[in-house]
């Protein structure tokens, strides 16, 4: 009967799939300790091969945590999502291909969700609390509808350090140790001295990292065989955010700028995407774990040109980085976004902009980011005149609620993590903009 | 429990209206054929396939698993016709019933949802994988490795990316 032998083939599945998984246990400890482990794991997998719910049959496994994604779509439920996927490798599995990225789900599940991109419709609502006393800005996502509401559920923290010649703002995973050090350091943002220009920094290559396996492309800088092991600070520039002066002077709202250097401006496009060199998405672990190599030196070593002075030649300069061999200059360039202008309210005498609900008190800080269509971004070719309604969207959108309390709604093609930086960079003195 | 059929079932004269099923460990039952092919996707092609006067063998199927899915098909198939849980014919009776099946002990559970599949049981498999995906809720990791008997089978670095994903999803 066919049908036992799909049984049969499932069972010889999972037998094979244990004792690769077995493999690579034993390589691990191989590299790293004794012998006498070896052993050990030996009796563990014998005793996995005995226990019968090690052994259901994929598709079962899969139909049970199926039931539990769906049942568990809030947090603080879906915690149980993520111990399930914590429980074993097959497990994990399943989780990861059951449980859907941000931006077609709308939900965050994994950590690994805060730096892929938001959804595409209705953007994730956040909150950021802010604490003067420790300098430290906590992002929570709203659990309810209210913006005065806290209650949320954790999703970064961040810690201001200012230094001699910049300030820095340390962000983390982790709601209390927010440090470098820390193991779920997953990038910062850094201010030059005046607190007008921004750098974002990911521990993560971005997309075009993934270059390095291109050969051809910039193949001297980056087949370089200088790789740390896992040096868990590198960082790769992802973005950079510059305020300038508005031409009414000192008082009127202030203007944003944000390149994303991570993300190509045909992510707007219709059908375009964010390219991930992440295998976060579909892979069981981040690479930044399992794949040591991709941690260049002289990746990062590049990037930080980028950190100078040149500021206002960024613009070419990261369309130019990506764009080296000519003919794909359209999908290298970076998408660039720009607050939305607000207007100036005759009755009232002051700047408005509408954030339809989700902001309640005035502040300098208070921005909205829509994507920039300015010519030296790239002038779109005549064969496209207008641009596609995405680029009328409010990609992320930030202000203040109360006296440490301020909203955070980003959508695609941000991600949370991005999100914060920018947001994080308003929260910074602008000595020249105000 | 259930038909419990004669251990000479096999060569048993077949009466009128009846099927016999071997279990994996061997035993034999006679049951309404009416039922369980209204109920199980696998015993209707057997029957089809003409089956019908020798002993279906159900190799993965334990006894005690045979004997509670048949249950499972007589009680749906005389009280609700088969039909789903989502059509009138399921009553409070056919839920109790459900109910009380659903609190079998862990290692029973298992071998239902291994029948319930094998068998192509759809109602069955759907209310022992609820069950289970119930019992997955609110439980530590440790806890569910417990339930479940099992192992941890990550490597050290991933063990470690593993504990700071399920801390960050505690905080």
């Amino acid at each position: 009967m066919s049908f036992r032998s799909i049984v049969r083939d499932v069972r010889d599945g999972i037998g094979s799939l244990s004792r690769r998984g077995f493999e690579v246990r034993v390589a691990a400890h191989r590299r790293g300790k004794s012998q006498g482990h070896v052993h050990e794991i030996r009796d563990q997998s014998s005793v996995i091969q005995n226990s019968c719910w090690a052994s259901l049959p994929p598709e079962l496994l899969r139909d049970v945590i199926r039931r539990l994604e769906a049942s568990e779509s809030t947090w603080p439920s879906r915690k149980n999502v993520v111990a399930c996927a914590a429980v074993c490798r097959s497990w994990r599995e399943t989780c990861k291909e059951l449980v859907k990225n941000p931006e077609l789900s709308g939900k965050i599940t994994f950590p690994v969700s805060l730096k892929q991109p938001g959804p595409r419709d209705a953007p994730i609502q956040c909150f950021i609390k802010r604490d003067k006393s420790t300098l430290t800005y906590h992002l929570y996502l709203c659990l309810s509808p209210a913006v005065l509401v806290e209650n949320g559920k954790f999703l970064l923290s961040a810690k201001r350090n200012r230094r001699t010649t910049c300030t820095e703002y340390i962000i983390t995973m982790d709601a209390d140790n927010i440090s470098r050090s820390s193991s779920t350091y997953i990038g910062k943002l850094r201010s030059n001295f005046l607190g007008t220009k921004f750098v974002i920094y990911d521990t993560q290559p971005p997309y075009n990292a993934a270059g390095l396996s291109h050969p051809g492309k910039t193949s001297r800088r980056f087949h370089s065989k200088k790789v740390s092991p896992r040096c868990p600070s590198s960082s790769y520039v992802v973005s950079q955010v510059a305020y300038e002066l508005n031409v009414l002077g000192t008082r009127g709202p202030r203007r944003m700028h944000c390149i994303m250097h991570s993300i190509p401006a045909s992510a707007l496009d219709a059908g375009g995407t964010v390219p991930s060199c992440q295998p976060d998405s579909d892979g069981l672990f981040s690479r930044s774990i399992l794949d040591e190599s991709f941690n260049s030196v002289s990746f990062s070593k590049s990037s930080v040109d980028f950190g100078s002075a040149r500021f206002s030649d960024i613009t070419a300069a990261g369309a130019g980085a990506g764009a080296d061999d000519g003919d794909e200059e359209g999908k290298a360039r970076p998408l660039v976004l720009r607050n939305k202008a607000p207007r100036w309210h005759e009755q009232l005498q002051c700047w408005c902009l509408n954030f339809r609900g989700r902001v309640t008190v005035a502040s300098v800080k208070n921005f909205q980011l829509i994507a920039a269509t300015q010519p030296s971004a790239g002038a779109p070719t005549p064969s496209q005149p207008a641009p596609p309604p995405e680029h009328d969207k409010i990609i992320l959108q930030f202000g203040k609620v109360a006296k440490d309390m301020f909203t955070m709604d980003y959508r695609y093609p941000l991600s949370a993590f991005q999100a914060f930086a920018i947001c994080l960079s308003s929260f910074d003195t602008k000595l020249a903009c105000e | 429990m259930a038909t419990t059929g004669a251990s000479d079932g096999a060569s048993a004269a077949k009466k009128e209206g009846l099927v016999t099923l071997m279990s994996g460990d061997g035993e034999i039952f006679e049951v309404e054929a009416a039922a369980v092919a209204a109920l199980s996707v696998t015993i209707r092609h057997a029957i089809e396939e003409g089956f019908g006067d020798r002993p279906i063998p159900l190799p993965i199927v334990g006894a005690r698993a045979l004997a509670l899915a048949v249950e499972y098909c007589r009680k749906h198939h005389s009280l609700g016709g088969g039909a789903g849980e989502d059509s009138a014919a399921y009553d409070d009776e056919l839920r109790a019933f459900d109910h009380n099946l659903a609190k079998v002990d862990r290692d029973t559970l298992f071998d239902l949802i291994e029948a319930a599949n094998y068998l192509e049981i759809e109602g069955l498999l759907n209310l022992m994988c609820r069950t289970v995906a119930e019992m997955m809720k609110g439980k530590s990791v440790e806890e569910l490795r417990r339930t479940f008997d099992v192992s941890n089978d990550y490597t050290p670095e991933e063990e470690e990316e593993v504990r700071r994903e399920v801390s960050w999803a505690l905080d």
